[in-house]
């Protein structure tokens, strides 16, 4: 499992990013995707998950939906218009992050570029 | 690979799991609703692996992925936000008030208590109007707790936002009313100061609007907020 700390700041920018791509998500869901994804390289903590999930919703960058499915209720989370906008700078922010990091970690990258 | 009937979570084990996850101090049921949903998931994949497990012990396998302290974290995280919301939502009133046609009578609340402040009067007038507000604050909680009652007499189920509008309403108000002895010592200097008037009638007309918003606006509009904020409040 990668190191906790480090995908930490990026938990957020993780769920948008996957809720852009598949419309409308249940946190369940969003666990299991990223360990499919990262092919089990980064697990989303439960305890971390939900209240990520509960702040974006409180902050109106996501919207809730509930149904239900054979014998339970299931929460689905889906972004709001100002969450794709949301989700659209926090991409590039990342981006951004991943680049600086390259050349801090590799110091030749920026004498070749 | 050779799999049998899939074992899945029944109707009786969700109610079992509604159960645990009061008895692990979740006390509100959206919350409820959306971790017996991730633990009933969760089960279903451990019992795919590990089929002879009973429900109790693929609860618990499942449980120990929230850590030690469990779901406290997730509690205490949503109590956060939605606070959040619920100030979202006073806020959201409040201003109202700021925009035509409330404007109006905020205006006119500034200029009586203006009116008020200026005169010679301002302890007796301080008093007074300090005074209505502890009382009928005072009222419109023990009324606000009557209907939260009255309300979870005929549910089994808890929502947080239903919580703070019924029983958090004002919170902020009743600390500074507590100060009111304070407020009449001091207001001998507001006489001699124009801006302190104004700054002490403004603060006072802002006080009472988010009186009026918390203690009879929203719990009046409780239904439709829940309804809003909890897709499964009505289902």
């Amino acid at each position: 499992m990668a190191n906790s700390k480090l995908y930490k700041g990026s938990l957020v920018t993780i769920i948008l990013r996957l809720l852009k791509e598949n419309e409308k998500m249940y946190g369940y869901e969003i666990t299991q995707k990223v360990k499919q994804i990262t092919q089990g390289e980064l697990q989303i903590t439960e305890g971390a998950l939900y209240p990520a999930l509960h702040k974006l919703e409180a902050q109106g960058l996501l919207d809730v939906d509930v149904q239900k499915v054979g014998n339970r209720l299931r929460k689905y989370y889906k972004l709001t218009p100002q969450g794709q906008k949301e989700t659209h700078s926090k991409l590039q922010e990342l981006q951004a992050y991943i680049k600086t990091m390259q050349v801090l970690v590799n110091p030749k990258w920026s004498l070749e570029s | 690979m050779e799999f049998g009937i899939m074992r899945t979570v029944n109707p009786q084990e969700i109610a079992q799991l509604y159960q645990f996850t009061r008895a692990h101090f979740v006390e509100y049921y959206d919350l409820q609703t959306e971790l017996v949903d991730h633990l009933a998931n969760d089960m279903e994949v451990i019992w795919q692996k590990q089929p002879k497990l009973s429900f109790e012990q693929a609860r618990d396998a499942s449980f120990k992925k929230f850590g030690v302290f469990g779901f406290m974290d997730v509690v205490g995280e949503r109590q956060k936000a939605m606070t959040k919301r619920y100030m979202t939502y006073l806020w959201q009133e409040f201003r109202q008030w700021l925009t035509l046609p409330k404007l109006a009578i905020t205006l006119c609340l500034f200029l009586v208590f203006y009116t008020a402040f200026s005169s010679p009067f301002v302890p007796l007038f301080l008093v007074l109007v300090f005074g209505y507000h502890a009382v009928w604050s005072i009222y419109k909680s023990v009324i606000l707790r009557k209907r939260f009652k009255s309300r979870r007499e005929n549910t089994s189920k808890k929502w947080m936002l239903e919580e703070m509008i019924f029983k958090q309403a004002g919170g902020a108000a009743l600390l500074l009313m507590s100060q009111l002895p304070t407020w009449y010592n001091l207001s001998g200097a507001y006489l001699s100061n124009p801006t302190l008037v104004i700054g002490i009638s403004l603060f006072t007309t802002v006080f009472s609007i988010y009186m009026y918003v918390s203690f009879e606006l929203l719990p009046n509009k409780a239904e439709e907020l829940l309804n809003q904020t909890y897709p499964e409040y009505s289902m």
